[in-house]
This record gives C-alpha cells, sequence and structure tokens, in this order.
C-alpha cells in the first residue's frame, strides 16, 4: 500500500522543469536567425536640377575617365595630359593632389558601355582619398 | 522511514534552486524579441553586389530609405514594381514631397552598363532627391591587393 501512494505522488504536477529549455532554445533559435539589414553604400550628393553651372577653373579640375574596358585615364584639368593609371594607384595620386590643392573636385566621366563596378571602384578609390567634392558625368 | 522527520523536510525545500519561474522569463524575452521584430516588406532582388572598400554604413531610418533595384538586364525595381526608365522621377518626386529626408540606395547589379546608372541619377536630379547612396558590400584589402 505505500508503495502505491508514493507513485500517485509523483504523477501529481504537470513537469515544467523543461519549459524553461524549450523557450530558451527558441530564443536562441530566433536570436540567431534575425538578420539585421542595415544600409550600406557610398553615400554622394547628387547637384539639383535647376542649379545653375558654375565655372570652375581648370587648375581645381581632375577628371578619372573610365574606359569602357575599366582602364582609367587621368587627367588634370590645366594640363590636359593624360596618363593611364590603374585603379589602385588613384587613392594615392589623389591624395597627394589633395595635399596640393583642397579645393580640387574630383570628376569622374564613365564610359556609357564601362560596367557599373568599375565606376565604383574608381569611386571607392577616391572617397578613400578622402575627396569631398565628387561630380559624376558621362564620358562623350 | 525513521529519518523523514520533521527537521530534514524543512531542508529539503530549499535544497533546489527554483526554476518555475525560468520558463516566464525566456518566454517574455521571446515574445519581446517576436513583437519588435520589423520583417522586410519587399522581396529582395537578386543581384551581383559591387564591392567598395570605402563603404560606410548608412545611419538613416529605415522609412527614409528608398531601394531602388537595378537587376542583371539593367530594369529598375523600386517597391517590388517594374519601372520603366522615363518614369522614374514620377514616381520618386511624390515620395520625396512626403519624406523631404529620403536617401535613396541605388542597389545596382555590377555588371550593368553606367549609362543605365547615369539614365537613373539625371531622373532623380529632376525629382529633387539628390542624397543617394551607392549600396556596396564591404571590400577587404587582401582582396583587393589580388585584383
Amino acid at each position: 500500500m505505500a508503495i502505491l501512494e508514493r507513485k500517485e505522488r509523483v504523477s501529481d504536477e504537470i513537469p515544467t522543469a523543461s519549459m524553461a529549455d524549450i523557450a530558451f532554445l527558441l530564443l536562441i533559435f530566433f536570436l540567431t536567425t534575425t538578420v539585421f539589414n542595415e544600409e550600406k553604400g557610398l553615400p554622394i550628393v547628387l547637384p539639383e536640377a535647376d542649379q545653375e553651372e558654375v565655372d570652375v577653373s581648370a587648375k581645381n579640375l581632375i577628371f578619372f575617365l573610365v574606359q569602357a574596358d575599366g582602364s582609367v585615364v587621368v587627367r588634370r584639368g590645366e594640363s590636359e595630359q593624360e596618363q593611364v593609371v590603374s585603379a589602385n594607384q588613384i587613392e594615392d595620386l589623389l591624395r597627394a593632389e589633395l595635399a596640393a590643392n583642397e579645393n580640387l573636385i574630383a570628376a569622374i566621366k564613365t564610359a556609357p558601355s564601362a560596367a557599373y563596378r568599375h565606376m565604383i571602384e574608381v569611386l571607392d578609390e577616391v572617397k578613400l582619398a578622402g575627396a569631398e567634392r565628387i561630380s559624376l558625368q558621362m564620358l562623350e | 522511514m525513521a529519518k523523514r522527520g520533521g527537521f530534514s523536510r524543512k531542508s529539503s525545500a530549499s535544497e533546489e534552486i527554483p526554476s518555475s519561474s525560468m520558463a516566464d522569463i525566456a518566454f517574455l524575452l521571446l515574445i519581446f524579441f517576436m513583437v519588435s521584430t520589423v520583417f522586410r516588406k519587399e522581396r529582395p532582388v537578386p543581384i551581383d553586389w559591387a564591392q567598395a572598400e570605402a563603404t560606410e554604413k548608412i545611419d538613416e531610418k529605415r522609412k527614409n530609405i528608398l531601394h531602388l533595384w537595378v537587376d542583371r538586364e539593367g530594369q529598375v525595381h523600386i517597391n517590388d514594381q517594374l519601372i520603366a526608365d522615363g518614369s522614374i522621377a514620377g514616381i520618386v518626386r511624390p515620395l520625396y514631397a512626403e519624406n523631404r529626408n529620403l536617401v535613396v540606395a541605388i542597389r545596382g547589379d555590377r555588371d550593368v552598363p553606367y549609362s543605365q546608372i547615369n539614365t537613373i541619377t539625371e531622373q532623380l536630379k529632376q525629382s529633387g532627391a539628390v542624397r543617394v547612396t551607392f549600396a556596396t558590400r564591404i571590400e577587404q584589402r587582401v582582396q583587393r591587393a589580388r585584383r
């Protein structure tokens, strides 16, 4: 008789000890599967459409001409001389130029048929060099 | 049985850590995370991202960002809808009038010809939404050196 009584007492309550484990398991599942899609990119401010054109003196301009095949030609506004550079040289080149003239405007002229990534490559370098004044144009 | 006196019973009460409220705590946390999660509204367009080392985090509220997708064929999508190239300005203008802090995130495929991107930026200029970001993925130095 004593054994029978004992058995009954064990099954008296609902087992809630594992409830916390279940809840934490779900919690950890949601925590690990959540993806925060934060916005990342290269910000730039476009000129407004009705803005008047401002004449910039040639010595404050440096052109990066992105060709259709992705090669880059640098043209300084004043001297008109052209120089072919590889994309990863642009940063150092522009940084040196900016140190000499802080009003320099970096104009990126991209050929219409050039892939978007070539333009981004150059824009990336220009941003890395710390240029504040950037202009995007299409190469005629 | 002789050992189970009144004295030993008392000590058995404090023998275990009280875990009955553990489930409540866990469920509370769970419900908090479930409620505060915001699901993305639009379907992502499959594109190959452009990579840039200067990629920065855009510190702008989610509602101020308009995603403009350019897929592999150069077609433009805004809010899950295919947009004709000429009508971008017409669509962005009212959105910009509604929210002056609008930032347009151009999520372009890396192999799209630049003329397409140029058309878009020209249209955005006309609509007045001049704050633009070119969405990119972060590129590591090692990767860049190999290029």
